[in-house]
């Protein structure tokens, strides 16, 4: 068996819907073990992509592997997943809808019921294991489809936009939850256009636009190639040493002073400088590229028309 | 595995459903309907007639009257035997009149030969009452008569025994009780295979609409889930049916003639019996459910997986609803005509069978081999609707939006 350490694998996949290409030539990796973000605007190909792993949807093109096979049954009832369009049959009890969605991934029905019931006291729902579905809040719904898709204890989790819909204070509950999976060594996919929850959460991304990929790398890696010369500083006293030769102009941010360096400038010689001049520096910062402006950057330059997108806008809505 | 899975989505079904409230009210609501349906007039009409049920009886033969009361005593009357004299006819009335006597039979010579006899009463008897009091009077002389030419009566009168040689597919007609199973078992079958097919259409498009099918899908094939479900939906099909049989029978057989013993005017409830089809009848009627139920089934399968919401599959299922509507609407002429070319042809038909082969049989007179051959059609067409349907829902059940036009369902076909 060829498990080469990898829990999903695409190569040069490509799914046409009609004239529609929804992905196109996508190559794609999750290692075992990691957190991986899958982001894009809407309509950008990653629900397809899931599909495809989940083996709900075939390729036209190229080859999916999860755990290093074909995504066959046997290998997707290792999988937990969510999709984006959640559902549930309202008239079940929540207990015997957990039990079903364990049952029918190859836990038997006895396990499937003992496990629910941990996860719907873990969550806070055991007074509500008896109640039929349809009697929950619509938060409480949620975190049932999330016991759900984690009852099988699966080795890889995709989640399409799970913190979609959820109060913050459910966020935070979900997304410990996932950090508690990771720790114990399963590895997650998750899709959102949420850049701030791919920030906190993820070690990898993965960018696509208009059906292709666009980035595809560890975050922190990422990141550091990114970084483009940015100082965001606070001080009280004399500003002249702000100026000089590493630094190309000056800018004012909410209320913060930021230095755009010119390439290879030498930061530390302005901080230096700026001691020299008896400033009292409260924080001299390199500021780290946001994975928003990453993603705007490289989006934009790879879609046409996306140069354009303004600081902060929705990526849902482009 | 896959049997764990089509396990799984069974018995889920099932139990979702014959738990719900709606199943529990059918399933004990329809024989009370029905038994509401038959003992509540019968018992209003005999209730008004209690106080007139004790009759005298003048016997001018002096030959009549041992045979007569014991049939109008089981059929509910009372009954003394007034002598004859010249003033009987005036003295009676008197008593009738005072309301001590519902009434009095004058049976004379005339009765002997012809069955006629005077029944002097105030109030009208009802047509049951009256049938019953003639028959009992007309059997009693025509047994009489029998017994002095020294033929046996009892047995003629028993109803004798015909043993029916077919020499050819002879009508049904619409006055013979056969004709009544035959065509109340047709629109039963008819409702019963609309109702289960369109649970199975319902199960499918909720599935669809609530979007669980994605998470169901990622972890067993479509086909699988699919048969689950028609398969869960026959289940319960086949659950409801057995209570009412069991029901049925258990009314029939046991409940009348309780009934009967502790309130001997509901006698002509015992006619009811007559009607019930035999048991070989039921065993068909059963068959050509499950036949037809497994087709249709497949059929409104598929149609769910097409539509995305319930006005849309009401539209989209007027081609298939036709195929269970063409049937009951010629029902009546082919269970009159079992052995016309048309009755034949259309009942060979597996679309059609459940409806129009079980009318011809009920009605009487099918060759044996054409029952055999309804059957192997609709096993195949079973077969071929599943095929079918399995794959227009295996593409149609993650669709979302527009309903595929008849070209891309057939390549939804070529290509699932």
């Amino acid at each position: 068996m060829s498990d080469n350490g990898f829990a999903i694998r695409l190569r040069g996949v490509t799914k046409r819907f009609g004239k529609h290409t929804a992905v196109d030539g996508f190559d794609f990796e999750v290692p075992r073990g990691v957190i991986c973000g899958l982001l894009g605007p809407n309509g950008s190909g990653k629900t397809t992509s899931i599909r495809m792993i989940m083996g709900i949807l075939h390729p036209d093109e190229g080859t999916v592997e999860l755990f290093g096979e074909d995504p066959d049954k046997t290998r997707r009832e290792k999988v937990g997943y969510l999709p984006e369009e959640r559902g549930v049959y309202k008239k079940m009890k929540c207990i015997e809808l957990v039990t079903f969605l364990a049952e029918i991934r190859g836990v038997r029905r006895s396990e499937g019921r003992r496990r629910g019931g941990e996860w719907l006291e873990r969550l806070g729902l055991s007074e509500w294991a008896d109640k039929k579905v349809e009697d929950l809040s619509k938060g409480m719904q949620q975190k049932i489809q999330f016991v759900g898709t984690v009852i099988h204890e699966p080795e890889l989790l995709i989640l399409d936009e799970p913190f979609s819909g959820l109060d913050p204070i459910n966020q935070d509950v979900l997304e410990e939850i996932v950090r508690d999976f990771h720790a114990k060594g399963t590895t997650i996919l998750f899709s959102t256009h949420l850049m701030d929850q791919a920030e906190r959460l993820c070690e990898r991304v993965c960018l696509i636009s208009r059906s292709r990929k666009v980035l595809d790398a560890n975050l922190r890696d990422l990141k550091a190639a990114e970084r483009k010369g940015l100082v965001a500083v606070e001080f009280h006293g004399p500003d002249q040493w702000l100026a000089g030769p590493e630094v190309d102009h000056v800018e004012h941010v909410n209320g913060e002073v930021h230095l755009v360096l010119r390439e290879g400038a030498d930061h530390q010689a302005i901080l230096r400088r700026g001691v020299e001049s008896g400033a009292e520096i409260l924080r001299f910062d390199l500021v780290e590229p946001r994975l928003h402006e990453i993603f705007v950057r490289h989006a934009g330059a790879d879609a046409v028309g996306d140069a354009g997108l303004p600081q902060g806008a929705n990526l849902g809505e482009v | 595995m896959m049997w764990r899975d089509v396990w799984a989505v069974i018995r889920r079904e099932y139990l979702q459903r014959v738990r719900s409230k709606w199943f529990i009210a059918a399933t004990i609501g329809a024989p009370l309907f029905m038994v509401g349906l038959i003992v509540v007039p019968a018992f209003f009409v005999n209730q008004g007639e209690r106080n007139a049920r004790e009759i005298a009886i003048v016997d001018g033969t002096d030959v009549l009257y041992e045979r007569v009361a014991p049939r109008l005593e089981e059929s509910g009357w009372e009954v003394r035997e007034q002598r004859w004299h010249a003033d009987v006819v005036t003295e009676l009335r008197e008593t009738v009149e005072a309301g001590e006597l519902g009434g009095f039979v004058m049976l004379d010579e005339l009765t002997l030969e012809s069955g006629e006899a005077m029944f002097y009463t105030i109030d009208r008897p009802s047509t049951i009452r009256q049938v019953t009091m003639r028959s009992s009077i007309a059997r009693s002389a025509l047994e009489y008569q029998l017994d002095q030419r020294g033929v046996d009566a009892a047995s003629m009168l028993e109803g004798g025994e015909l043993r029916i040689e077919l020499l050819t597919e002879d009508g049904t007609d619409t006055d013979d009780p056969a004709f009544l199973v035959a065509y109340m078992g047709a629109f039963l079958l008819y409702m019963a295979i609309l109702l289960y097919a369109v649970a199975v259409l319902r199960a499918t498009l909720e599935e669809k609409t609530n979007r669980i099918v994605e998470v169901i899908i990622s972890a067993m094939k479509p086909w699988h889930l699919m048969l689950g479900k028609i398969l869960g939906v026959g289940a319960v099909s086949m659950t409801q049916l057995a209570i009412w049989v069991l029901v049925g029978t258990l009314l029939f057989a046991g409940g009348i003639p309780m009934l009967i013993a502790a309130r001997p005017e509901l006698a002509n409830l015992s006619e009811v019996r007559d009607l019930l089809p035999g048991l070989g009848l039921v065993a068909l009627f059963i068959g050509y459910f499950v036949f037809g139920f497994f087709i249709y089934a497949g059929l409104y399968a598929a149609l769910g997986a097409m539509c995305s919401s319930d006005e849309e599959a009401q539209q989209a299922q007027f081609p298939v609803m036709m195929l269970l509507i063409v049937p009951i609407v010629i029902v009546t002429s082919v269970i009159e005509n079992p052995g016309s070319a048309m009755a034949v042809t259309m009942s060979l038909i597996p679309f059609f069978s459940p409806i129009l082969m079980w009318g011809r049989v009920a009605g009487g007179g099918v060759p044996i081999w054409q029952i055999g051959l309804s059957f192997v059609l609709m096993a195949l067409t079973v077969l071929a609707v599943a095929w079918v349907a399995g794959r227009i829902y295996k593409v149609g059940i993650l669709m979302s939006g527009k309903r595929p036009t008849l070209p891309e369902l057939m390549r939804w076909i070529r290509e699932a």
